[in-house]
């Protein structure tokens, strides 16, 4: 077998596990959004788009990535979004039913509070922003016209 | 908090991880069995010494420059010895496959290996330590350490 055939061998075996994974993310949020409690949005106001953010005290990348991430996204679109911070060592029960198995774990809701995508690990600014247009056009990861067209005044 | 836990750096286990990875990926590439033993060899010495193998290139390299900041978390390093120590067992078994004859065989334990390195780079979920936890559960000797309170077993610790 050559190098060249090893490597595609290697490339599709790497496809197939971001696959998976994708696969595994979209039923985690199937399943959220078919379940009507949200726990974790008491203080959620409705008509807006925002960011489920779940961190702990001693999450080193929350500190020094994610937060800085978010304090960017908040001044750049004020209160165009809302994004809620908890802590998943204090609210694990929160944490189970939003299937957080890390941190820091960041859900975006469309307006109504529904979850479009998932970050497993730290999202940059730029990727939140990018959600958010399509949480906001009411997709979960199709940027289409309408996407671009809302987004122009999220 | 749970007393007997220790501090452990979750970075110098995913940069293992990812060296990990990375080095298998090449040696299947490039068919070079002699580059898994060296990794199965450095995973050993890993294991004996209850430390993560490609722990130096973390210490002496990523984490003074910056590269790659310390996450320490209260966690068991117990698990995460005999997760890496079982990687190389497997990992072993590959490379004495290659040897020997087994090809498809050899680069399957290979795969299996690097598969678990990501799924416990990517998703934080160490399969090895789970196989730990669920001996400590059957009472097997030696598996003393349970899982951290509120952590699935084999899940990265939320704390």
């Amino acid at each position: 077998m050559d190098t060249l055939v090893r490597f595609v061998i290697a490339l599709a075996l790497i496809g197939l596990g971001v696959l998976l994974y994708q696969a595994w993310s979209g039923w985690q949020l199937r399943r959220l959004r078919r379940t009507p409690a949200r726990p974790g949005l008491e203080g959620w106001q409705a008509g807006r788009p925002g960011i489920l953010y779940f961190t702990s005290p001693d999450c080193a990348p929350c500190r020094t990535v994610q937060r800085p991430a978010l304090a960017q996204l908040r001044a750049e679109l004020g209160e165009a979004v809302q994004i809620i911070e908890i802590d998943a060592s204090a609210r694990t029960g929160v944490a189970d039913h939003w299937g957080v198995l890390s941190v820091p774990t960041t859900f975006v809701l469309d307006a109504g509070g529904a979850p479009r995508h998932v970050n497993h690990g730290v999202a940059r600014a730029e990727k939140l922003r990018q959600q958010l247009q399509s949480a906001r056009a009411g997709g979960s990861g199709d940027n289409g016209p309408r996407a671009r067209e809302m987004a122009l005044d999220l | 908090m749970d007393a007997s836990l220790q501090k452990v750096d979750h970075s110098a286990l995913r940069v293992n991880q990812a060296v990990i990875i990375a080095l298998l990926l090449v040696s299947f590439i490039a068919n070079a069995a002699w580059l898994a033993a060296l990794v199965a060899a450095v995973m050993t010495v890993g294991a004996l010494t209850r430390q993560p193998g490609f722990r130096p290139l973390y210490t002496g390299l990523l984490k003074p420059r910056g590269w790659v900041k310390p996450d320490v978390l209260n966690d068991n390093p117990e698990p995460h010895v005999f997760a890496q120590g079982f990687g190389a067992v497997v990992l072993w078994a590959g490379v004495v496959a290659l040897v020997t004859g087994p090809a498809a065989l050899g680069w399957g334990l290979v795969w299996l290996v690097t598969g678990l390195a990501a799924l416990n780079l990517f998703g934080g979920f160490c399969a090895g330590c789970a196989v730990y936890y669920w001996l400590n559960r059957l009472n097997v000797p030696g598996f003393v350490k349970t899982p951290p309170p509120g952590a699935f077993p084999g899940m990265r610790p939320r704390v």
